[in-house]
């Protein structure tokens, strides 16, 4: 089981693996994207924005162009210009402030410096000269610049003395008509509402823009912002400004990106460049790696998660369908082994009925059949002969399959262990049923038929524990005194009944299996049936238990069969041998009749011209058995006759002895044990064995108040001389 | 030895029951027939030799009395000459 769990371990592991690597993949492709998306956007941003901002410089630029030639027009007088000052003045609300600066001595009623100037001032429009000479303008260096260059220029920032606001100014040389300069006209502007205007609104929310000198200046930016984000901003600036920092272009080339780390470890990137034209501020947009990826790192994180739910739950099925594929594995193989063993209990049970119906002699036609409902059943039936006399039973276990199965074995080896010295039918079904009540929990019985047959004569002793009744084809059918099933009462008294089979007699025995048996409308095929069969019923015992099978199976056919089915057919056939030789002598019960009886015994071999040493076998034999009955039969001091009948047909020879002493059973006894050491061995009990060795068969018999012992031996006649 | 021998010579064979440590020899040249009562009787000499620690020894045992010995197991219980 544990190489199953590993299994699905690995299983989830692999697919764990695959799909975080898929996952990956995915997460740097877009990621790879969302890098280019930012690239373009930030350009897009940056370019809409610079579009303003150089709109804004337009503007003013626009603007003192507009007025120069007002300008021009209006140098004669001093305060003449104040009145286009004012005009630019109002031509863009960015702008704060509009000058001139006179070259030195223009207007010598006004001093060597010149400066009208108007600005803004509460909503007002204020006028003022602020030439003076604490406050040379031609020192400026943009001044200077522009004298030099002759050409407009853009200033960098610097902070208005006045109002405190961080400008700009825009600045061009005026020419007279004879191409003199003659004042530099000015324009300032606020870069204040440049940085609104250009944070506005933001790709994303970290985002701010600012914007810079050629110098690296920082013109304009986000207002209102944290003091650790001023420091961050500050440090961003000084990165673009220092040309050690590496950086890269875009993908487009518009831009310029340099990756940066804040304070807080958290990672971006600035992109700038430069507006076009002049002045040459860069305009930066700065984004956060946070924002970008934001939504990214969302996604990742959820499908991170729903991919472990997706895993658990794919762990939980494959160790849910693992778990029911080894349990239906086990079932499986505990169903194969239940099969397997059951096909071995069948054979055992097929070994335990006889394994032959050729008993070998002329006087019994016997077959039986057994067919269980399922792999082993709870009938049984059994036979042999033993002394002249045929043992046979028939029985049914309640109920059928294993349980009835493991009852049956135990009661066949009952029967055969009870008839091993008992020939009295009811004395053995007593043994049966007192073995049957011991621990018999479950209250299994069995219905039970014993028979015990005497060969020679055709009389049979039974005895029924509740089976069905057998029937005498053609006769009577046996057991009017039903015994109850054995296995119920231990103290239960079985009573015996006899009769005597004639020659030729046909004795059928059955169990319910086949009176029960059902056909596809459930009815029954009966015992009816069952007498109308045996009325046209063949001689031979094969024959009428295969008919019989054939006609329940053709009745049952389709359906499935409900209960073991047995049949035992018995035929007996008594034998009458031509009598070859018949003698007989009477003895009396006294020990020194012994030599009268061997000397009988001796004329009989030598009629019969019995070889020598087996006619002292016989001898011996015959000696023991009636010393046997002269010790025995009749009590002590009793004087009785004992008669001794020598018969052969030329095959056999049999000696019966007869005496009308007490029932006395020789063959009940157990065989003395050879075994035994000079120590352990009793004294006696070496007649019935030598009996028993030397001769063929015995068989006793109590008939009619008489003990009738009958010996036989095989012998060979020698050629009559 | 039939039954009726054996009834009579018993009698006579009893001293050898008890044989006081020496071997007994029986010599049963002229032995033809033995019945379980004459077995009896070998049993008891075997019995009574066995506690005194000496032997039984048959000799000269014919076929037949052979037979009944190997049929009671007696065969493995005496020794055998001849």
């Amino acid at each position: 089981m544990k190489l199953k769990t590993n299994t699905s371990l690995i299983i989830i592991i692999a697919a764990a693996v695959l799909l975080q690597g898929l996952s990956a993949v995915q997460y740097y492709y877009t990621r790879s994207l969302l890098a280019d998306e930012l690239e373009n956007r930030a350009e897009s941003e940056i370019t809409a924005k610079a579009i303003i901002v150089k709109n804004a410089l337009n503007l003013a630029e626009n603007s003192l162009n507009g007025h120069i030639w007002d300008l021009k027009r209006n140098l004669f007088h001093p305060d003449s210009s104040y009145s286009v000052m004012e005009l630019a003045l109002r031509s863009h609300p960015n702008l704060t402030g509009c000058w001139v600066a006179y070259v030195p001595n223009y207007f010598p009623e006004k001093g060597r410096l010149f400066e009208p100037f108007v600005w803004w001032d509460h909503g007002e429009i204020k006028h003022a000269e602020i030439g003076a000479e604490g406050r040379d303008y031609t020192q400026n260096r943009y001044y200077k610049a522009v004298l030099a260059s002759d050409a407009p220029l853009w200033t960098d920032l610097y902070e208005d003395i006045v109002s405190g606001l961080n400008l700009v100014t825009y600045m061009m040389p005026i020419h007279d008509g004879k191409g003199n300069l003659v004042a530099m006209f000015g324009l300032d502007m606020s870069t204040e509402q440049l940085g609104d205007t250009l944070n506005y609104r933001h790709i994303y929310p970290s985002s701010y823009n600012f914007l810079l000198t050629e110098k690296g200046q920082l013109l304009a930016g986000p207002k209102h912002i944290k003091e650790k984000k001023v420091q961050e901003m500050t440090h961003i600036i000084s990165m673009i400004n220092d040309s050690t920092v590496e950086r890269s272009l875009s993908n487009s080339g518009l831009s310029t990106v340099i990756p940066f780390k804040d304070a807080d470890g958290d990672e971006g990137l600035v992109f700038y460049a430069n507006l076009k034209g002049k002045p040459k501020w860069k305009i930066a947009l700065v984004c956060y790696d946070k924002e970008v990826y934001a939504q990214l790192k969302n996604m990742r994180r959820t499908i991170g998660f729903l991919m472990l739910l997706a895993l658990l739950a794919l762990g939980l099925i494959i160790a849910h369908y693992v778990k029911n594929n080894q349990k239906l594995q086990q079932a499986n193989l505990q169903q194969e082994r239940i099969g397997s063993e059951l096909r071995i209990a069948t054979n055992i049970q097929k070994e335990m009925l006889p394994h032959s119906f050729a008993l070998a002699r002329d006087d019994i036609d016997i077959f039986g059949s057994l067919t269980p409902a399922r792999e082993v059943g709870g009938d049984l039936y059994d036979f042999f002969v033993r002394d002249e006399k045929l043992f046979f039973c028939i029985g049914d276990v309640s109920g059928k399959g294993v349980p009835s199965a493991i009852v049956m074995a135990v009661i066949h080896t009952m029967f055969r262990m009870a008839t091993a010295h008992e020939n009295n039918p009811s004395k053995i079904m007593q043994t049966i049923n007192e073995t049957a009540c011991e621990g018999n929990e479950s209250n299994m019985f069995v219905t039970m038929f014993i028979g015990v047959l005497d060969l020679p004569t055709g009389h049979l002793r039974y005895c029924n524990a509740g089976h069905d009744r057998p029937v005498v084809v053609g006769g009577e059918i046996l057991a009017e005194k039903a015994n109850i099933p054995v296995g119920l009462f231990a103290d239960y008294k079985y009573v015996m009944e006899e009769t005597t089979l004639a020659d030729g007699a046909m004795l059928f025995l059955y169990t319910d299996g086949l009176t029960e048996a059902k056909n596809l409308e459930r009815q029954q095929f009966g015992l009816n049936r069952v007498m109308a069969m045996l009325t046209d019923c063949p001689q031979n015992a094969a024959q009428l238990v295969e008919r019989m099978k054939q006609e329940v199976q053709s009745f049952c056919r389709g359906a499935e069969q409900s209960d073991d089915l047995t049949l035992l057919a018995i035929r007996y056939e008594k034998v009458n041998r031509e009598k070859v030789l018949e003698e007989s002598i009477v003895l009396q019960n006294d020990v020194r009749q012994v030599k009268t009886l061997n000397a009988f015994v001796v004329q009989v071999t030598e009629q019969l011209g019995i070889e020598a040493s087996l006619a002292k076998q016989i001898r011996l034999a015959v000696e023991e058995a009636v010393v046997n009955v002269i010790d025995y039969a009749y009590p002590a001091g009793q004087t009785g006759d004992i008669d001794v009948l020598a018969m052969s047909d030329g095959e056999w020879l049999n000696f019966v002895i007869t005496d009308r002493g007490v029932a006395f059973d020789p063959t009940e006894k157990e065989k003395a044990d050879t075994t035994l050491s000079a120590e352990d061995r009793p004294i006696g009990g070496m007649g019935i064995l030598l009996v028993r060795e030397l001769m063929d068969s015995i068989n006793y018999e109590r008939t009619d108040g008489k003990n009738v012992l009958t010996l036989k031996k095989k012998i060979e006649v020698k050629s009559e001389q | 030895m039939d039954t009726a021998a054996a009834v009579e010579t018993e009698e006579v064979l009893k001293p050898l029951y008890n044989s006081e440590g020496k071997d007994v020899i029986i010599d049963c040249e002229k032995l033809e027939y033995i019945a379980s009562s004459g077995l009896r009787i070998l049993i008891s000499i075997l019995k009574g030799a066995k506690a005194g620690g000496s032997r039984v020894v048959m000799k000269h045992v014919n076929d037949d009395i052979m037979t009944v010995f190997k049929l009671t197991g007696f065969v493995d219980l005496f020794e055998f000459e001849g």
